[in-house]
C-alpha cells in the first residue's frame, strides 16, 4: 500500500505583486513598476514581494457565457470581475446561483485542465459564507 | 507631411468563404482595388504592399501571407510586409501605409487585409480569438471576447439604464443598412418584433453572453478588402482614374491589456485618445463628421465608441438611437455598411472594410437607400482586443 499522505499537495495559488520600493500592488505581474519604474526580474522576483491573491472581494460585473470555447463541455459558465479590499481587481469564474453586482464574494483558486495544454490556475469567486 | 489619398478600393463579399485560400481572397480584393484605380497593368510600380491579418497561423495554419499574396498577383519584386494588431489589423495596416507615404519612403502603397475564420468550427474559432486576451489573467480563466462584451454591457446597463431592447434597435438599424450592401455577410433585415418584442423573441434571439444576445453579437465571417494609397502631392497622383479621397486623420492608441486594470472599466481610453488625435490631425471636431463606421463586434461597442469619440454625451447615445438619429437618414448615420453586425467581421479585414465604406459613401457610390446625402467627412473606429489597441480614421471628400 502506498501512503499518499507523505506527499505534500500544494494548494493552487495565483500570485499578486508588490513593488518593495514604492509599495504599489499589481495583478497580474508587471515588468516595470508604473509608479517608480523599478524593474522586475521574472526569475528571481528580487525587490518584489509576492502574495497569494485570494479571500474577500466584491463583484463589479458578471456574465453568463454560452458558446464556450474549445475544451469546455458545459452548457454555460458564469464569469465576473471582482475587486479586493486592497484595490486589486481580477477576472475569473463565478459560482453562485443568483449573481448580483456589488455582492460580497470569496476568491478561491482551482487547477483547471479543460482547455488544451497543461493545467492552469483559475479564480473561482464563491458566495461569502 | 505629404497628403495621402485613396484612389482605389476593393472588397470581397463577406460570408463563409472557407472553401477558398486566404491568399486568393486577399488577391481578389486587391485586384479589385487596382482595377478601380485603373492601375492593374502598372501594379509593379507600386512602392510598397502592406498586408493586414490577425491570425492566419491559427485559422489557416499559414504564415507569411504577404509573400503569398504578392506571388499570386504576379507582383514580385514589390516589397510586402504583414501588420498584425488583432481585430484592428486592417486599420493598422492603413496607418502603416499612411506612414510609408507620409515619410517619403513610398508614393504608392497597396493595403490588403483579410481573414478566413470559418475553416475551423465556432468552438475552435472562439478559442483562437480568445488568444488575444491576457494569457494568464484572462484567457486561462476561460474568458472570451463575447464574455467581456457581456460584462461591459451589464456595467453600462446598470449605470445608464440601457435596455436589451435598445441593443435590439441597433441590430434592426444595422441590418436595414446591411441588407442593401452588396458586400454584407447577412443581407437580410430583421424586425424589432422578431428579436425583442414578439412572443418568440427569446427563442429567435438567444443569449450569447448575458445580457448580450445573438443579435447584439457579430457573425463569424471570412473576407478581404483593399485600398490603393497615393501621395497626393506627387506627380504620380495623376496616374489614376479616380479622384482621391483624402485621409485627413489617422491615429491609434493603447490601453491596459487586462480589462479589469482600467481605473474605470466603462471608459475606453484608447478609443477616446485615438479619436482626439485623429480629429487634431484633421483639424476637425465631432460636429464636422457626416457619418461613421464604428466597430460593433458587440452592439454595446457602437454606443460606447460613439460616446468616446464625442458624438454623444457619456451614457446618452442610446437615447439618440431611440430617436433614429443614427439611421441612414438621421442626423449622424452610424454603420451605414451594416456594421460588423450585418456586414460581418473577418477580424483582420474589418479596418480596411470600414475604410472602403468611407470611400464608397464619400464618392457617392453606395447602393440606393443607404447612400448618405452629400457627406463631407467620414470617420471609422477599428477596435483591437477588448479596447486595448484602437485605430481611428477620418476620410475627407475633396
Ligand atoms: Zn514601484
Amino acid at each position: 500500500m502506498i501512503d499518499f499522505s507523505m506527499y505534500d499537495f500544494k494548494e493552487p495559488e495565483i500570485m499578486a505583486y508588490k513593488c518593495e520600493k514604492c509599495g504599489t500592488l499589481y495583478y497580474p505581474a508587471p515588468m516595470i513598476c508604473g509608479k517608480c519604474h523599478s524593474r522586475r526580474d521574472p526569475v528571481s522576483d528580487a525587490h518584489w514581494e509576492t502574495f497569494a491573491l485570494k479571500g474577500p472581494c466584491t463583484l463589479l460585473t458578471w456574465t453568463r457565457l454560452w458558446n464556450l470555447p474549445e475544451g469546455y463541455n458545459k452548457k454555460y459558465l458564469l464569469f465576473g470581475i471582482v475587486q479586493f479590499d486592497n484595490g486589486l481587481r481580477a477576472s475569473g469564474r463565478l459560482e453562485t446561483d443568483n449573481p448580483v453586482t456589488g455582492m460580497p464574494l470569496v476568491a478561491t483558486v482551482v487547477s483547471s485542465d479543460e482547455r488544451p495544454g497543461k493545467p492552469v490556475n483559475v479564480f473561482v469567486f464563491k458566495e461569502a459564507e | 507631411m505629404a497628403k495621402v489619398g485613396v484612389v482605389g478600393i476593393g472588397h470581397t463579399k463577406f460570408g463563409n468563404l472557407s472553401e477558398f485560400d486566404l491568399g486568393d481572397i486577399m488577391a481578389y480584393a486587391a485586384t479589385d482595388a487596382l482595377e478601380d484605380a485603373g492601375f492593374l497593368e502598372k501594379r509593379k510600380e507600386i512602392d510598397q504592399v502592406i498586408v493586414g491579418n490577425m491570425a492566419s497561423g491559427l485559422f489557416c495554419h499559414q504564415s507569411a501571407v504577404a509573400s503569398s499574396v504578392i506571388s499570386k498577383m504576379d507582383m514580385e519584386p514589390v516589397p510586402a510586409e504583414l501588420v498584425e494588431n488583432g481585430p484592428a489589423s486592417g486599420a493598422s495596416a492603413i496607418k502603416i501605409g499612411y506612414m510609408a507615404v507620409a515619410s517619403g519612403m513610398a508614393d504608392i502603397v497597396l493595403v490588403i487585409a483579410g481573414e478566413v475564420m470559418r475553416k475551423v468550427t465556432g468552438w475552435t474559432g472562439t478559442e483562437y480569438v480568445a488568444t488575444m486576451l491576457h494569457p494568464q489573467a484572462e484567457y486561462d480563466m476561460g474568458l472570451t471576447l463575447p464574455g467581456f462584451g457581456g460584462m461591459f454591457t451589464r456595467m453600462y446597463m446598470e449605470k445608464y439604464g440601457l435596455t436589451e431592447r435598445d441593443l435590439a434597435l441597433l441590430a434592426v438599424k444595422n441590418h436595414a443598412n446591411g441588407a442593401k450592401n452588396k458586400y454584407a455577410h447577412i443581407q437580410a433585415e430583421c424586425t424589432i418584433e422578431a428579436i425583442a418584442d414578439g412572443p418568440e423573441a427569446n427563442v429567435v434571439n438567444t443569449y450569447v453572453a448575458e445580457p448580450l444576445r445573438m443579435y447584439s453579437t457579430c457573425p463569424v465571417s471570412d473576407g478581404a478588402a483593399a485600398l490603393l494609397l497615393v501621395n497626393m502631392d506627387s506627380p504620380k497622383a495623376k496616374l489614376f482614374s479616380k479622384k482621391p479621397i483624402r485621409i485627413a486623420g489617422i491615429a491609434s492608441a493603447t490601453d491596459t491589456h487586462c480589462v479589469h486594470n482600467r481605473k474605470d472599466p466603462l471608459k475606453l481610453d484608447a478609443v477616446r485618445i485615438a479619436g482626439e488625435k485623429a480629429y487634431a490631425m484633421a483639424g476637425l471636431t465631432p460636429k464636422d463628421i457626416s457619418f461613421a463606421e464604428l466597430h460593433d463586434a458587440f452592439s454595446i461597442l457602437e454606443l460606447a465608441i460613439s460616446e468616446e469619440v464625442g458624438f454623444f454625451e457619456r451614457g446618452k447615445s442610446f437615447l439618440a438611437v431611440r430617436k433614429g438619429e443614427t439611421e441612414i437618414d438621421g442626423r449622424l448615420p452610424i454603420n451605414t455598411s451594416g456594421g460588423l453586425k450585418s456586414k460581418g467581421h473577418p477580424v483582420g479585414a474589418t479596418g480596411v472594410s470600414q475604410a472602403v465604406e468611407l470611400v464608397r459613401q464619400l464618392r457617392g457610390e453606395a447602393e440606393e437607400g443607404r447612400q448618405v446625402r452629400d457627406p463631407k467627412y467620414g470617420m471609422a473606429v477599428n477596435f483591437g482586443g477588448f479596447g486595448n489597441n484602437v485605430v481611428a480614421m477620418i476620410f475627407a471628400k475633396e
